[in-house]
């Protein structure tokens, strides 16, 4: 029978502990969140040698177990607390070789709670380009482990560290640091008060000011009453911890490693020099944008059309191949022009991650958080607010989860509250659809109207946070320090394979995310728009018969008169002309009031719910784009998705709270609805006067 | 019987819609008391 071993990947930022997480466990892998949290959880499995399995864990990146954000308490919650399901059986310290100084401070502190822990020196095939050179027999004396060199890049080095992760049992526990050697009175005080506990454990208890949810509450309130010395004495002591952690770090490095600057190879300085640039580093950047937005355009056009095609080719070959009912109309009406709304945008949003992901994985996106740590400091927002406001492109449920590391309440709750205005992902069908109506083809310096009009609506997004921001920095009375520490890796060629993961699984959530949703909206919008009360819905076909009866109309003519008709009285269409007043003055007709509402869970339904309800009664082959363009503005004539209409939408979508799920992790990291409820009214209210002004001026 | 059939497909494909949308927007699994900005003191803000 197979062993079953859990292993916690643990290390420093920017180390490449991913990296090392995905060379071992490939696939097999998972993404959750930690219970009662919302700190991301990954788990993999690995087989090793001998029939073991290893259950693998990549914990949030931190510095030390003095923990100062919550993705760092779970570290150390997870290390203290013996009982715990994933407690590790060896913790594997990831650090990366040109910083091997800072990353060994988080080791020391891991191996002297006695857990067997592995060093592991990523990224050994920068050494040459660095001038470094390691004693790898020296340093495992010193640091008493195991150490593990190796290059996920080159992928050099993996079965050593399955081999030693196997043999996990051979290593040292021995602490690094003798806690006596702090402050000997103290220390051994506190032993003899808890003679069975592990002296740095106990420690960690007393100095960390953090949620112990998992951790035996009792015990640590025992040991938290033993505070024989002021906050400020503790703080000394930490101190005086960190130098003799260094010290021997220093020692162990001293012979252990030797750094040879003439021979080093490097371009990061000159690199960084123009990246980071107060007018070239701005330019570059804005060509890349310019240039990602071109490409989402060009690159995904071909695929795009071939999936609108083939939706609706599946839709007309289930009405003929299906015996006739409701069913058949259910799958060719309703449940296939919605997923063809979703799948529609797979091209597009693969694109936008796979760039994300290079300028990610290439070291480029902490130049540009802090290039543009210039620019948020003046609008209230701290550095670190530029990583969520980024992230807020895909997701903005993440990106205010990401806020967690902002250490002011203020620049936090600020962050919080102006995430949703950057155009998250979930916006990106109903700009595309609507610019693809309204916006002509053509190339302007040879840049597409089209991706210029989408990179507006970005900048759009972005320019409205920050005004936000800078306007309630001024509102809110909260008083916070503030500081900003950013860490600047390396430049690397983005490996392959991280990359695809990352493209995989966030279009895979946001295809099964957002798609279940979708299906479950499009089935109910089929039912409310295919039923209806009252004998007009009921006898719609006797009603239209007898009105045309003069006219010398084809059956198809009078088939779409019924449709019509019957989609008119249906309940959807009762829902639709009831809200119609609220939104005439923004251009957009009954149904377009229908999409709205029904995206308000979610504001990717739009494009699905239009689709839906264009689809009831067609029976025609035409794909959604063709649909909405042929749509006539009933009271005005002419196209629906006019160039005003279609400005007005795109503002309100850019501006409009049309997320539940965001107001829902709003009110959880806020543990309130007062600010959930003023983003919900204050977004709205300002995206419909917005829209309304646009619209009036356009029309 | 092929209409009474896919009446029914279509009633409880509506059913399963309905009830996956309250438990997703509506009536959500209650989650562990340990929640950041809870009661329990975790010092996050």
């Amino acid at each position: 029978m197979s062993k079953q071993i859990n292993v916690a990947l643990i290390g420093n930022p920017n180390t490449g502990k991913t990296s090392v997480f995905n060379a071992l466990t490939g696939l097999n892998q998972q993404v959750g969140n930690y219970p009662g949290i919302t700190v991301e959880k990954k788990e993999g499995v690995c087989k090793l040698s001998r029939g073991i399995k290893a259950h693998i864990i990549d914990l949030p990146g931190t510095y030390s177990l003095n923990a100062s954000s919550l993705d760092e308490n779970v570290v150390i919650e997870l290390l203290l607390n013996k009982n715990d399901k994933d407690f590790p059986d060896i913790a594997v310290v990831v650090s990366d070789v040109e910083n091997l100084k800072r990353n060994l401070l988080l080791f020391t502190q891991i191996k002297d709670l006695e857990i067997p822990t592995l060093l592991v020196i990523n990224m050994a095939d920068r050494m040459r380009y660095k001038g470094i050179s390691l004693d790898i027999d020296y340093l495992e004396a010193e640091l008493q482990t195991k150490i593990a060199l190796i290059s996920t890049r080159k992928k050099e080095g993996i079965d050593n560290l399955k081999n030693l992760i196997a043999n996990y049992k051979e290593l040292s526990v021995t602490p690094c640091i003798n806690p006596s050697d702090i402050d000997k009175e103290y220390f051994d005080n506190l032993q003899k008060a808890f003679p069975n506990q592990l002296l740095y454990k106990l420690w960690l208890v007393i100095t960390q000011d953090v949620n112990f949810g998992k951790t035996d509450r009792k015990e640590i309130e025992a040991v938290a009453n033993f505070k024989t010395k002021s906050k400020a004495d503790l703080k000394r002591l930490q101190q005086k911890e960190t130098i003799k952690r260094y010290q021997f770090i220093n020692n162990a490095l001293k012979h252990g490693q030797t750094i040879d600057a003439s021979q080093a190879k490097d371009l990061r300085s000159k690199l960084d020099r123009i990246l980071t640039h107060r007018i070239w580093g701005y330019f570059i950047f804005f060509v890349i944008l310019l240039t990602i937005f071109q490409a989402i355009y060009d690159w995904s056009s071909v695929p795009m059309d071939f999936i609108d095609s083939a939706f609706a080719s599946l839709s007309e070959w289930t009405k003929i191949q299906l015996p006739q009912g409701a069913f058949t109309d259910l799958l060719a009406e309703g449940i296939i022009p919605g997923l063809g709304g979703i799948v529609i945008f797979i091209p597009q949003i693969a694109f936008l991650f796979l760039f994300i992901s290079v300028l990610e994985e290439s070291g480029y996106m902490s130049r540009v958080v802090f290039l543009m740590d210039r620019i948020m400091r003046r609008f209230g927002l701290s550095g670190k607010s530029v990583v969520p406001l980024i992230s807020g492109t895909a997701c903005a449920i993440p990106a205010i989860m990401a806020t967690r590391n902002i250490e002011s309440w203020k620049e936090r709750l600020i962050t919080i509250l102006v995430t949703p205005f950057t155009t998250c992902s979930a916006r990106l069908p109903v700009y595309l659809i609507i610019i693809s109506l309204i916006i002509p083809e053509g190339r302007f310096l040879g840049l597409g109207y089209q991706a210029l009009t989408l990179m507006l609506l970005y900048f759009i997004g972005f320019g409205i946070a920050v005004l936000s921001a800078y306007i309630l920095n001024k509102v809110l009375k909260i008083r916070s320090k503030t500081f900003f520490v950013v860490e600047m890796p390396n430049y690397k060629l983005p490996m392959f394979k991280n990359v695809a993961i990352t493209v995989l699984e966030k279009t895979k959530s946001f295809v099964f995310g957002a798609g279940k949703i979708i299906l479950a909206i499009s089935i109910i919008l089929w039912f409310l728009a295919s039923y209806g009360p009252g004998d007009n819905f009921n006898n719609a076909e006797s009603i239209i018969n007898t009105e045309y009866a003069s006219q010398q109309l084809s059956e198809d003519e009078i088939n779409q008169h019924i449709a019509s008709y019957k989609l008119e009285h249906s309940y959807i269409g009762i829902a639709g002309h009831a809200i119609e007043p609220a939104i005439r003055p923004l251009g957009y007709d009954w149904k377009i009031g229908i999409a709205i509402v029904s995206s308000f869970a979610a504001r990717e339904v739009f494009v699905g719910t239009l689709a839906t309800i264009y689809s009831v009664g067609s029976d025609d082959e035409a794909t959604i784009k063709n649909r909405m363009a042929a749509e006539v503005n009933p009271i005005l004539g002419g196209p629906l998705f006019n160039f005003a209409s279609g400005i007005s939408l795109l503002l309100f979508y850019a501006f409009a709270m049309q997320c539940m799920s965001t107001l829902a992790i709003v009110k959880r990291e806020t543990n309130s609805w007062k600010w959930p409820t003023l983003q919900l009214f204050i977004m709205s209210g300002f995206a419909y006067v917005v829209a309304l002004i646009a619209y009036q001026l356009l029309k | 019987m092929n209409t009474i059939i896919q009446n029914i497909l279509v009633f409880v494909a509506i059913a399963f819609a309905f009830i996956f949308l309250i438990r997703k927007f509506i009536w959500k699994k209650s989650k562990s008391k340990k929640v950041c900005g809870g009661d329990d003191g975790c010092g996050c803000h």
